[in-house]
């Protein structure tokens, strides 16, 4: 597998006077260059530390972590670690800088000393890319959750990154918002080969990854294709978390003696079971 | 109401002020300023007055915007010009009480004022209508680069910085003090009666609260800004190049026209 | 019995301000003892500015607000004591928060309305036993709580002053699905340990669907529907107009029903919807 993002055994200690607590436990991960994995977890299951530990924000208690091959703790090339793994949080508010949205997006590349030239087209490619060029003049404030949203997410494209980490990005959005954002992050992925990783406890979001990682109490406790991942209904909800709700009918329905296969995920591929379902009845 | 306030906001429009160089946007805020504090008589005053008119006809702001800073002002205006009402020398007496007393002198002070501080008001707006905040603070760190060559640079750069992250965040916090009172007076707080310390009292629940978001903002601001590559001004390019054109020329043509104007005025009557 | 009377309620904001803000114009509804009324609409269709008005927060540019049958601006000067018979809890109500202790910060409200003394600490540990927030937290800093412990004792800020109508605008957003749950018991709990109405603003349909009596379907500042949960969800094309939608397990449903499978078209539940192909399955058809 190529791997942009290596994590070798890594621990996570938060430490107060008295206690130690380690949010993540000897865990090891491979992100495959190109691929749209989600993480899934409850609050304090961990994915937000190991988030901020994927491009150096928060280095390991123990372990190392690599992005293209570089050592996160390797201080000569923290910069570069940062540019290649771009974060975007949860409140959009508080991720904006300028006052401006093309001032804004133009923050990172202006932080890496790129000519003001090639600045301008890179901040019209990312604006476009997330669409959002017609707001480009226009001041933050006045957009939606989901265009500011966007517009942090453009901040981080405009620096090339090879991989998106967003933490909980659509968590303070309204539900078109939260369709806005994955729509632009399947496109970015698919189009632009950028290799994202999302976490979020909406599981909805998930259904459209390559690979969906659960975690709880700092380990990952499963890793598998999504349709599978939400076939284990009881499991999810064991460690905090919920199914879409196709999958709950699936489950139920099959806990009441239906032939149903539980993997569907969509609409269409749950109501094609059931039918299927009862036709085996005749 | 709090979002009343448009104090350093932009607003978006394209006029040739707005595309003025803002550093030559702020050298003439300054010149002008001198000049209306300058002008003697009421030919220099009513010269800077229609220049000053004819400037926020050409920024096509709506009036009524310029209007709603002055509304802001309005009591240190009338405070300023009654003041100046009783500190004439000479002319003659109008009213007279006590030991004090209006006189003609005093009365032309006073209007003098009002129209000036009026004048400055709505150039100042002017300018921060016309300039994203941006702009502003970027135009202000390179006019203030030559402090650079005696080892005021990351200074600079700071200072900088930090009137860009207070501007942007002027809107949101303003908007959050909104929520928070609107909170609490839901849990039945009284802002509005009572004596002054009861007053007071009464802003803990909004300024703790307010105090608190705060800090967690200017945390997760900090992090952001790490995460996308912010190590302070050394190597930082800047994606706007400030250099002058033709207008900033006719620009700089037209309000030395107008200094010159006052002065003359001053002169000849 | 209608404990809260909206008449043509309308709230335009004065025009002087570059900014866009969520108008009401029209808007009529009643709210009947102890019942949950769940209002949906896009962000900007005017829900926020609509429940500020039911607590006195905002006063209408035109039309009135009613509670147990009184015009809520019939004495200006009294508007603080609404507060306390209409409850609003806000979005992220943890942000609110702001005394030393838990116990402090759940009775400012309560002493807000006059309640002192051993009232005032009954009145506390009653609304923590409602809901369940422990007693070992009512001395600690609100601020060591975890997110979810906060949200809690936020709600029993606003709880504690034991209004007769909630209103909860979004009350699960941002929280996890543990959390959303424990939130949502948590509204069960006081309405029915008290018997009090509850008005809740969400986006989620499958929420709705589950705890929801009647709904206020907002669209521009205007009230689109106001009916039951049945009869709103099923004008499926209705509310895609505008934007919305129905649960998914409905959309499930409508395309049993092209299948040509004899669906009901009242299935907005897992639980309803089991029971339904249960039926189906057994009975070879009709439900």
């Amino acid at each position: 597998m190529d791997s942009i993002i290596s994590v070798k055994d890594v621990t996570y200690e938060y430490k107060d006077e008295e206690t130690t607590v380690a949010a993540v436990k000897a865990l090891s991960l491979e992100i495959e260059r190109g691929s749209f994995t989600v993480i899934l977890g409850h609050n304090g299951s961990g994915k937000s530390t190991l988030a901020k530990m994927l491009n150096g924000l928060n280095k390991p208690t123990s372990g190392d972590i690599f992005v293209d091959g570089i050592n996160t703790k390797d201080e000569e090339n923290e910069i570069e670690v940062k540019r290649k793994v771009g974060m975007v949080f949860q409140n959009p508010d508080n991720q904006i800088i300028a006052s401006i949205v093309e001032e804004d997006v133009a923050f990172g590349p202006e932080n890496l000393g790129v000519p003001p030239k090639e600045i301008k087209k890179r901040v019209d490619d990312a604006l476009r890319a997330v669409d959002m060029l017609e707001f480009k003049e226009s001041t933050p404030h006045r957009l939606s959750g989901g265009q500011k949203q966007r517009i942090a997410i453009a901040g981080i494209i405009a620096m090339q990154p090879e991989c998106l980490v967003l933490d909980e990005p659509t968590a303070m959005l309204d539900p078109k918002g939260r369709a806005e954002i994955i729509e632009t992050l399947i496109r970015l992925n698919k189009e632009k080969g950028i290799t994202v990783v999302l976490i979020t406890h909406y599981m909805e979001e998930a259904q459209n990854a390559d690979r969906v990682l659960v975690m709880n109490d700092g380990e990952i406790i499963a890793d598998d294709k999504p349709k599978v991942i939400f076939s284990d209904v009881e499991r999810l909800k064991r460690v905090g978390l919920d199914v879409p709700q196709t999958a709950e009918l699936l489950y139920n329905l099959k806990k009441n003696g239906f032939n149903v296969d539980t993997h569907a995920l969509s609409i269409k591929e749950a109501a094609n079971e059931i039918i299927k379902a009862l036709h085996s009845e005749e | 109401m709090l979002r009343d306030i448009t104090f350093g906001q932009y607003y978006e429009s394209h006029s040739l002020i707005h595309k003025t160089d803002p550093r030559v946007k702020i050298v003439l805020l300054f010149l002008l300023i001198i000049f209306i504090f300058l002008a003697q008589n009421g030919f220099a005053l009513g010269f800077a007055a229609a220049s000053v008119l004819i400037i926020m006809l050409i920024t096509k702001i709506p009036f009524k915007l310029y209007l709603k800073n002055m509304k802001a002002i309005l009591p240190v205006l009338i405070f300023t010009a009654v003041l100046n009402l009783f500190y004439g020398e000479s002319g003659r007496v109008l009213v007279s009480f006590w030991k004090l007393q209006i006189t003609t002198d005093g009365v032309s002070r006073a209007i003098f004022m009002a129209v000036r501080i009026t004048l400055l008001i709505f150039i100042s707006s002017a300018l921060t209508y016309t300039t994203t905040p941006n702009d502003l603070t970027d135009a202000i760190e390179r006019l203030l680069s030559p402090l650079k060559f005696v080892g005021l640079k990351n200074a600079v750069h700071t200072l900088a910085m930090m009137m860009t992250i207070a501007l942007r965040f002027i809107p949101t916090l303003i908007e959050e003090a909104e929520k928070i009172m609107n909170a609490q007076k839901a849990r039945g707080a009284d802002l509005e009666n009572g004596k002054l310390t009861e007053r007071v009292k009464a802003l803990i629940p909004i300024l703790i609260p307010l105090l608190i978001s705060s800090v967690r903002r200017a945390y997760e601001l900090a992090e952001a800004m790490e995460c996308r590559c912010y190590n302070g001004g050394e190597g930082r390019t800047r994606m706007k190049q400030m250099h002058m054109a033709g207008r900033d020329f006719i620009v700089l043509g037209a309000s030395l026209v107008i200094c010159g104007g006052i002065i003359t005025l001053n002169i000849l009557l | 019995m209608s404990v809260l009377e909206v008449k043509n309620l309308t709230h335009t904001y004065s025009g002087n301000t570059p900014f866009v803000n969520d108008a009401v114009s029209g808007v009529s509804f009643t709210a009947n003892k102890g019942e949950i009324i769940g209002i949906i609409g896009h962000t900007g269709s005017g829900k926020s500015t609509l429940v500020q008005h039911l607590n006195g927060l905002l006063k209408p540019t035109s039309g009135e607000v009613f509670i147990d049958g009184e015009n809520i601006w019939d004495n200006p000067k009294e508007i603080r004591k609404i507060r306390s018979k209409v409850g609003l809890v806000f979005q992220y109500p943890e942000y609110q928060l702001f005394e030393e202790t838990v116990f402090a910060d759940i009775a400012f409200g309560p002493k807000n309305m006059g309640l002192s003394g051993e009232e005032l600490k009954q009145r506390v540990l009653e609304t923590c036993k409602i809901i369940g927030v422990k007693d070992e937290y009512l001395e600690k800093s609100p601020f060591d709580l975890s997110g979810g412990e906060k949200r809690r004792v936020a709600i029993a800020g606003v709880m504690a002053m034991r209004p007769e109508v909630i209103v909860f605008d979004e009350p699960t957003a941002g929280l996890d699905p543990k959390g959303r749950e424990n939130v949502s018991e948590i509204i069960n709990e006081y309405r029915l340990a008290t018997g009090a109405t509850v008005i809740i603003i969400s986006h989620s349909m499958e929420d709705m669907a589950l705890i929801a009596d009647r709904l206020i379907v907002m669209n521009k500042g205007k009230l689109e529907m106001f009916d039951t949960v049945e009869n709103v969800f099923k004008n499926g094309d209705r509310l895609r107009a505008i934007g919305l939608n129905v649960p998914i397990v409905t959309r499930v449903f409508y395309e049993l029903k092209a299948a040509g499978i004899p669906v009901p078209d009242d299935v907005f539940t897992v639980s309803r919807a089991v029971e339904v192909l249960k039926q189906i399955k057994a009975g070879g058809g009709n439900a």
